[in-house]
């Protein structure tokens, strides 16, 4: 009786920007995403009972949970009668996530068109599932483990904008303990693919869109724990090197400001971010010994 | 001479009450049951939350693909360290029909999905198919019951059973039927005397099961009986199962329900798994106790719906925060009660009350086990461990305390006519290594059972040899 | 040889004596619940305290990022008192575990070294260096050291300001003294001491087990450190995690370009790479360390090679590290700012979820807490959990309008 019964929570953090390139070439591509990111999460619910989900929407203007429905409205499920042999909570899970999904575009298009074709804030509704996770963590009552982990399904490619949220969201991933997986559909993503390697999490970016949920059935239903008995795709080498801030280029050998740690590829007086003026290059740690001495 | 050998036989094994799980169980089923069952996509569910972990990846990966697939290809889904785990989940999937082996065109040996579980699982996931059985719809309830309610209703029933085992006071009757099925179980027995039901000791292991494992084990005797009352085992399974996958605080209908099914919901209605106002209410609500049934053992951490009560001190001191008398009184099968007051019962662990339980047939697991469960959430939050070590300890102390006796059977070799022979015999059989214990004075010896045919021989051999 | 003892009348501290000025009344400030516990509201204060910290953080200050910290721990005959349980000295250790542990991960490319005093001695158990399981081993290792003696603060002072002084002048120097005594025993002025930490801008921290004494007070006014004296173990734990946040920098602080090189990960695909010794296991004794690998990160000046970063280079001197060490600090530069407290009665009506958990407002949550820059609104909880851990706002990192901050345009992937 001692073996421990873990719970194990998936936050689902789904793009559905239109803004996407493959959904701006054809339009469907988010239908059958979300038909498979929905088969998906219905298959993380059937492994076990005390399996829990959520999902977030990462829309142009907002980012929004779509399941679970906010804790009153709990009768839903009471007031849903099944239509064919599929498990009520599956039936519940689908309808909620379409419905909540189909006010979030409707509202979105009420307020106006977007100007111009934005990228999706992923790490935001990374800061927004990490607290959703906190929250439950908090919620267990004394002797019971959760496991947490996220997945993000997106099209999207990395924007550099988010940079410093993404490394938020990678380290506080890391120390609570949350696993991040990513499912890329369309590019490679740089930024995310370190968040992955960073948190022990799995990275992938599927070669075609037709085998969307195949693929999401067979890398990314596996729990953490168990993924090391089965054969997975090994983690890709993460290139780690930095760009500098002056003309963004990837550089071995770089200097850094010691009063904000911003990175340039040459030596310059003034530092671009803090506006610090540094000292001319030169004087060798040993040499400015003197120095130091002689201002006291 | 005489030779005298006489058999002593003692047999000690505490027989200890075996719950088995839903897949102990399912394997017991004749094939052409478990084929039937899988029509239904609520038992392919139940098997498949029950299934080790890497086997639901093996069924989920398998569950498109409709040739079948090659031995060699599911073995390479596990990393090499694993092949052991491998070996047992095949096993398990074949044992339980979910895959069977089938030949690849080209001769390599394959698994082919139960074309039955494949359809069912998908109706299950994904949809299709017919609604359940329960599922037909339904005007709202005038008088819908909430959560809470049906919590209380639930376990209020339930303790009225186990109230009547312990045979406590404040027992309400419970019906006939569910007398047999405890006889049945063997959780009672009829006195010699009277012929009144009395607690058999694995009814006393019994009552001290988390709640889920109780009901799981009930419900397992019962349907042993289930055909003997003409119905339908498949029917009420999966009637069972549609039950343990339902919404709590959701009404269901009993629209279409058989003759056969309505007994079986009222039987259920007895135990408080569902919960009707009336006998013909055409609604029913299921309750926490018919929920998740199949995961027996495992359930009981999950949706613990009742608070620990018991608090356990270094000092053997046990204190239990409760008013029910059937707490009470299952406490007081193996702690020395001191003290009742309304909402708390102090008692003590002493070595005779915890061994006056022990020979009631309860084995010191079992008591370290309720209180764990049971334990207050104040206890919980200081553990692990959750209980003191050294109560844990001596607990199990007390036990080996009684088992201080290992039996070995064996055969007596005695009234020897002369010193000699007892030499002669017992260094044979000294060298065979099958002396367990001699006494030259009386010369009597006793070998081990298996070295008794050897030494006869030898006996046999010499004695002629020397008359 | 002088020795400084627990109070002393002070002259430049103002009029009053300490034990006059303004009186603490926490007394007052606990209340029971309503069931009469008192927990409640003592975790509350702590609460309290730690908006009151975060509230004094303010962005875009000068920080001293490349930190050298000594921390001296008081290895004296008063360690072994059972005050904290079970001994001074074991809790210590245990928290300084955490303590270390937590540092590197907020301040990756900072140095710790510690200093034990016993004995009237000051000695160097591990030299600065930013690998937190030596230090982590050597901290551990320390359960073994027996308690005695007096210690000797300007010894352990002196020792840690003869590595301090090598240090190149942009980097922030600091001792952080965990003292058990209420003595010290000392060779000389420790006044001249506390001057020459002065003029080499050392920044002196003392945490007290005890009680207040004038010598470490004095000498944390001087250096601009920060004292203070414990309550009990989690005040302890308190006190001594305040100080992994990267302290102001000071004011000689010449702040400066530092040459750092950012080594990729090797690792030839397909082909055969011959199996290496790293730079760091070369010469260490202990067998489960010194293995022979294939990858690595290899220094772009020398070609040393590294199992992992950061790290300093053994041949050329060049500091190693990696892009997210750099990034783990930043939030340090450019900290959330901080959320405007309101009371839950007055928005009642309008807000029924907070933004990032979904946790729906009730009875419990007294108060809400709205973001100034995206005006949503967040419990308490996550309030605390944005400021302490996450530092993102996710009502502004889910914004397109709000999201862009300062420090943002950093840098591209690719």
């Amino acid at each position: 009786m001692n073996e421990e019964v873990e719970a194990s929570l998936l936050v689902i953090v789904l793009d559905t920007n239109p803004g996407q390139r493959l959904v701006r070439e054809r339009t469907h591509i988010l239908t059958q995403c979300l038909e498979s990111v929905i088969a998906f999460a219905n298959s993380h619910l059937m492994l076990k009972s005390t399996n829990k989900l959520a999902v977030l929407a990462c829309h142009t203007r907002s980012t929004e949970f779509l399941f679970p429905p906010p804790s009153a409205c709990g009768t839903q499920v009471a007031m849903l009668r099944q239509q064919d042999g599929q498990y009520e909570l599956f039936t519940h899970v689908e309808k909620t996530i379409r419905q909540n999904l189909q006010q979030l575009v409707i509202r979105d298009a009420r307020s106006g068109p977007i100007g111009s074709v934005c990228e999706s804030l992923l790490a935001g509704a990374l800061a927004m599932a990490l607290c959703y996770i906190h929250r439950l963590e908090q919620e267990l009552s004394a002797g019971r483990k959760m496991n947490s982990r996220i997945l993000v399904v997106t099209g999207s490619a990395d924007s550099a904008s988010q940079y410093m949220s993404y490394m938020n969201v990678f380290f506080t991933a890391q120390k609570q303990n949350v696993t991040l997986d990513v499912c890329s559909l369309d590019r490679d993503m740089g930024l995310l693919q370190q968040g992955c390697d960073i948190t022990g999490g799995l990275y992938l970016r599927i070669p075609q869109l037709q085998g969307l949920l195949q693929y999401l059935l067979w890398v990314f239903l596996p729990e953490p724990t168990i993924r090391k008995q089965l054969v997975l795709p090994p983690p890709v080498k993460v290139d780690y090197r930095a760009a500098c801030f002056c003309h963004r280029e990837l550089i071995d050998i770089g200097y850094v400001c010691s009063v904000c740690l911003s990175i340039f590829c040459k030596f310059s007086p003034i530092c671009t971010t803090c506006h610090t003026v540094f000292k001319t290059p030169g004087p060798l740690p040993t040499k400015s010994k003197k120095k130091k001495i002689k201002l006291s | 001479m005489a030779e005298a050998s006489k058999v002593i036989k003692i047999t000690l094994q505490s027989k200890n009450l075996q719950c088995k799980n839903l897949h102990d169980y399912l394997k017991t089923l004749p094939t052409e049951i478990l084929d039937r069952l899988y029509n239904h996509p609520t038992t392919c569910l139940a098997v498949y939350r029950e299934l080790p972990e890497i086997a639901q990846h093996y069924v989920i990966r398998i569950l498109f693909v409709e040739q079948p697939v090659p031995q060699a290809v599911v073995a390479s889904w596990v990393s090499q360290a694993y092949s052991k785990e491998h070996n047992e989940v095949a096993q398990v999937l074949s044992s339980l029909r979910v895959w069977q082996e089938a030949a690849i065109p080209g001769g390599l040996p394959g698994w082919i999905m139960n074309s039955a579980f494949k359809r069912n699982m998908k109706i299950a996931l994904l949809g299709g198919g017919k609604p359940w059985s329960m599922s037909s719809q339904l005007e709202t309830d005038s008088k819908p019951r909430d959560i809470p309610y049906l919590d209380s209703y639930a376990m209020e029933r339930w303790e009225c059973v186990l109230h009547y085992m312990v045979g406590s006071q404040q027992q309400e009757g419970i019906s006939a039927d569910a007398v047999r099925i405890l006889l049945h179980a063997g959780l009672m027995k009829r006195d010699e005397d009277d012929g009144s039901p009395v607690i058999t000791r694995e009814g006393f292991q019994f009552l001290l099961l988390d709640t889920p494992s109780q009901v799981w084990y009930f419900i397992l005797q019962y349907l042993d009986t289930v055909e003997s009352r003409g119905l339908d085992l498949v029917d009420c399974l999966t009637f069972l199962f549609q039950l343990s996958f339902s919404t709590m605080g959701k009404d269901y209908s009993t629209e279409g329900m058989s003759d056969g099914l309505l007994v079986f919901l009222q039987h259920l209605r007895e135990f408080g798994l569902v919960y009707q106002r009336k006998r013909k209410a055409g609604r029913f609500y299921p309750t926490r106790l018919a929920l998740n049934i199949a995961s027996g053992q495992s359930r009981s951490q999950l949706d613990m719906n009742r608070e620990g009560y018991i608090v356990v001190e270094t000092n053997y001191r046990v204190y239990a925060y409760t008013d029910s008398n059937l707490q009470v009184a299952l406490l007081g099968l193996f702690c020395e009660l001191m003290y009742r007051f309304p909402n708390l019962a102090v008692g003590i662990l002493t070595r005779d009350s915890v061994r006056q339980a022990l020979k009631s047939g309860i084995t010191a697991e079992q008591i370290v086990g309720f209180l764990r469960l049971h334990a207050h959430h104040r206890m919980v939050a200081v553990g692990p461990p959750v209980l003191p070590p050294t109560v844990v300890d001596q607990i199990k102390l007390w036990e080996n305390e009684r088992n201080r006796f290992t039996f070995s059977e064996g055969i007596l070799y005695s009234q020897f006519l002369s010193q000699a022979d007892f030499e002669v015999l017992r260094d044979h059989a000294q060298d065979l290594g099958v002396l367990t214990w001699q006494n030259p004075q009386r010369r009597t010896m006793v070998v081990t059972r298996s070295g008794h045919e050897e030494v006869k021989r030898f006996w046999k051999r010499y004695s002629k040899g020397a008359g | 040889m002088c020795v400084y003892s627990g109070v002393m009348a002070e002259e430049d501290e103002g009029k009053e004596y300490r034990w006059e000025t303004g009186y603490e009344k926490t007394w007052e400030a606990i209340q029971e619940d309503d069931e009469g516990l008192l927990e409640g509201s003592v975790a509350e204060i702590i609460q309290r305290a730690k908006r009151k910290r975060q509230a004094e953080r303010h962005g875009n200050t000068r920080l001293g990022m490349m930190r050298h910290l000594y921390v001296v721990v008081d290895n004296s005959d008063c360690m072994s008192n059972q005050d904290l349980k079970p001994t001074r000295q074991l809790c210590t250790i245990k928290l300084l575990e955490g303590f270390i542990d937590e540092f590197f991960d907020q301040n990756p490319i900072s140095q710790i070294g510690i200093i034990i005093t016993r004995n009237k001695r000051a000695e160097k158990i591990s030299e600065l260096a930013g690998n937190p399981r030596k230090h982590i081993k050597a901290v551990q290792q320390l359960t073994q050291v027996a308690c005695s003696g007096e210690p000797s603060l300007q010894n352990a002072l002196e020792l840690a300001l003869r590595s301090l002084r090598m240090l190149p002048s942009h980097a922030s120097r600091e001792v952080l003294i965990v003292m058990g005594s209420l003595t010290t025993c000392d060779p000389g002025d420790i006044c001249v001491t506390m001057q020459n930490l002065k003029a080499q801008s050392v920044r002196c921290s003392v945490i007290s087990l005890a009680a207040e004494v004038h010598v470490c007070h004095k000498l944390c006014r001087e250096t601009g450190g920060l004292f203070g004296v414990i309550l009990d173990d989690c005040h302890f734990r308190d006190q001594l995690f305040q100080h992994i946040d990267p302290p102001p920098a000071a004011t000689l602080l010449d702040s400066s370009l530092i040459k750092m090189g950012f080594p990729h990960h090797m690792m030839h695909e397909g082909k055969e790479t011959p199996l290496t010794l790293c730079m760091c296991h070369v010469d260490s004794s202990d067998v489960e360390g010194s293995r022979l690998n294939s990858g690595g990160y290899f220094c772009p000046q020398c070609c040393s090679k590294y199992c992992e970063l950061p790290v300093e280079c053994k041949s050329c001197g060049l500091t190693l590290v990696s892009a997210p060490h750099l990034a783990r600090s930043y939030h340090h530069l450019f900290p959330v700012e901080n959320f405007k407290e309101l009371e839950f009665k007055d928005m009642q009506d309008k807000i029924e979820l907070c933004f990032a958990c979904q946790k729906r407002f009730g009875e419990h949550d007294k108060h809400v807490y709205e973001c100034g820059t995206c005006s949503n609104i967040f419990c308490l909880d996550c309030d605390l959990f944005i400021h302490d851990l996450l530092h993102t706002c996710p009502g502004c990192a889910t914004n397109h309008s709000t999201f862009q901050t300062v420090g943002n345009e950093t840098m591209p992937p690719r």
